[in-house]
């Protein structure tokens, strides 16, 4: 009894410490890139930090100078190993916009982001499950043709125009809702009007990601459903005359979960480089919003920082998942 | 239905007409709405928008047909390799593969293209390049499926190498398949490329939907938005759609499986 867990277990943790590696990999190839791609490019960071107006008088003497403090005028190896000292250090360096550290302007803009991603995952999971399986019992019939067509259509439109035309009408045509920001001008002091407030601000762009995200978990949920609508102790099930209600949560609910569980693991880089453009377009002061801001203000440290924090994160939790899947499926 | 002979006269009528059609200029006639002299309105420099719809087509279909084509021939020289190669470089190309999926390609395309602000012959391995890696697994089981039948034991048995089995008996069985990833593949390269126009990080002078699209922002309050947005969305929502229809008309649907 005990033999075989055991067995599993001595094949699972290799595989997963060969993920790990592989993660490692292409996060140190994101980290090369960020590092080598601006000095790829024509003009060297120095000058791309000098681009603003009132540092344009400094002397030829004062630029070799500062070159040198920063350590620029090193050869290439020098410089990527100090750089990656930086990074293994934890100091991502400076923004030059907002003169702060990096790591902590990602820290202020990292739980918006959760929040709009925390928001939308449950809403587009119950709808897409739950239009699906309706659509998917009843494969062929007139709901299930107009609602894949809206679906497939839905599923058509870039993201951003859906972002777009949402925020025209909520927030624009017909404004009961802000169309930027998460929060006021002037937030209010009190805890439980303020969480209004943010959830007043988060509401549009939860609804554009949980839209774009919809279409996958409703195919998903449907293929799924009609399988299971032909399985027999689905339709011993159905002939037994059973609520609609326990139907649905507890045959059709329960074997569609290891689906989407499944699925949700693949969706996180998805989900994330479309929760990047929705809040660009609400400017929503979650990553995506920074890393903009970042390119449009040529804020190169910002940038090349909060590129690798988010990469980081996406591949951290990605493994997480991984070897948490792997655990409950040993479990059975 | 086959998906090459549409797609590709759809980009060479859209080619052959562009030196036809007059040149995208400016005019004083500022943010005009749709009447008789523009079809479908101007833009904030007077640009007519109809005339912008027609230059960008062929920028739009040469980015996803050569994009998607490039990530599709790159991700099946990498299934190749990883089919013939011994089990434990297999393996590490599959855990790099995986690996490589988990990264959000929008966050390297932001990172890239605001350093490179990339035009055509930029945008096109930008693109190629940041979407191979969904394909190979799928691309790899196909090609161990049509690799594990007979005629290719046969063929290997009389001697033939791996490369010439790859391309007279597997690459021919899979093209079907390969077909429908392919127009997968352009729907999804036409959606990024027309998210980074969108936010400004292609070539200014490069016309396309996207950039079109991004006008449309600083207008939301009036009533351009209308003429601004809705021409160049409906454009890419109806390519999108078409490119579905292309490959659900594909005649091995069992790719999308």
């Amino acid at each position: 009894m005990t033999e075989a867990p055991a067995g599993i277990r001595r094949g699972r943790a290799p595989a997963l410490a060969m993920n790990l590696l592989a993660r490692l990999a292409v996060l140190g190839l994101v980290a090369l890139t960020t590092f080598a791609l601006p000095r790829l490019l024509p003009g060297d960071p120095l000058q791309a930090m000098l681009a603003s107006d009132h540092a344009q008088s400094l002397s030829l003497a004062e630029l070799a100078a500062l070159r040198e403090r920063l350590g620029l005028t090193a050869g290439w190896g020098r410089q990527l190993g100090d750089w990656l000292g930086d990074l293994l250090r934890g100091d991502l360096g400076h923004s030059i916009r907002h003169a702060r550290p990096v790591a902590a302007l990602v820290a202020e803009s990292l739980p918006w982001t959760l929040l709009l991603i925390l928001g939308a995952m449950p809403v587009y999971l119950l709808l897409g499950a739950l239009a699906g399986i309706r659509a998917g019992r009843a494969q062929g019939g007139a709901l299930d043709r107009g609602l894949t067509g809206l679906v497939t259509v839905l599923a058509s439109i870039p993201p951003f125009v859906l972002a777009i035309l949402l925020m025209l009408g909520f927030a624009i045509l017909w404004p009961v809702l802000p169309a930027g920001g998460a929060l006021p001008l002037f937030p209010s002091d009190q805890p439980l009007v303020r969480a209004g407030q943010v959830a007043r601000h988060a509401a549009l762009p939860v609804a554009a990601l949980a839209l774009h995200e919809f279409a996958r978990f409703y195919y998903l949920a449907r293929a799924e459903a009609i399988g299971l609508s032909r399985r027999p102790f689905v339709l011993n099930a159905e002939a037994r005359g059973l609520a609609p209600l326990r139907m649905l949560a507890d045959y059709y609910g329960r074997n569609i979960l290891p689906a989407f569980v499944a699925r949700m693991s693949d969706s996180i880089s998805g989900l994330f480089g479309a929760a990047l453009i929705v809040e660009i377009v609400f400017s929503y002061p979650g990553i995506g919003g920074l890393i903009y801001g970042a390119i449009l203000d040529r804020d190169y440290p910002l940038l090349q920082g909060a590129t690798i924090i988010v990469a980081a994160g996406v591949l951290a939790l990605n493994w997480l998942i991984d070897a948490v899947l792997a655990v409950l499926a040993e479990r059975g | 239905m086959r998906v090459g002979p549409p797609l590709l006269g759809l980009l060479a009528v859209s080619l052959a007409a562009r030196p036809l059609l007059p040149a995208w200029r400016s005019s004083r006639e500022v943010l005009a709405p749709p009447g008789t002299a523009h079809p479908l309105g101007t833009n904030a420099i007077g640009q007519d928008i109809a005339l912008g719809l027609l230059h960008a087509t062929p920028n739009t279909l040469l980015v996803g047909l050569a994009a998607a084509a490039l990530a599709t021939g790159v991700a099946l020289a990498a299934a190749g390799l990883a089919a013939t190669a011994p089990p434990t470089l297999r393996a590490a190309i599959l855990r790099l593969v995986d690996a490589l999926q988990v990264l959000p390609a929008m966050l390297v395309l932001l990172f890239v293209a605001a350093f490179a602000q990339p035009g055509l012959a930029g945008l096109i391995p930008l693109l190629g390049l940041t979407s191979w890696h969904e394909d190979v697994r799928l691309a790899l089981a196909l090609i161990r499926r049509e690799a594990g039948r007979e005629n290719v034991h046969f063929a290997r048995s009389m001697g033939a190498s791996w490369s010439h089995c790859l391309r007279r008996h597997v690459l021919p069985a899979i093209r079907p398949a390969l077909a429908a990833l392919y127009v997968q593949n352009i729907r999804q390269v036409t959606l990024r490329g027309a998210g980074l126009a969108f936010l400004g990080l292609t070539d200014p002078r490069l016309p396309s939907w996207g950039s079109m699209m991004q006008e449309a922002m600083d207008h939301l309050y009036t009533p351009a938005w209308s003429w601004l947005l809705l021409p160049p969305a409906l454009a890419l929502t109806l390519f999108l759609l078409v490119l579905l229809a292309l490959a659900e008309a594909a005649p091995d649907k069992d790719a999308a499986a």
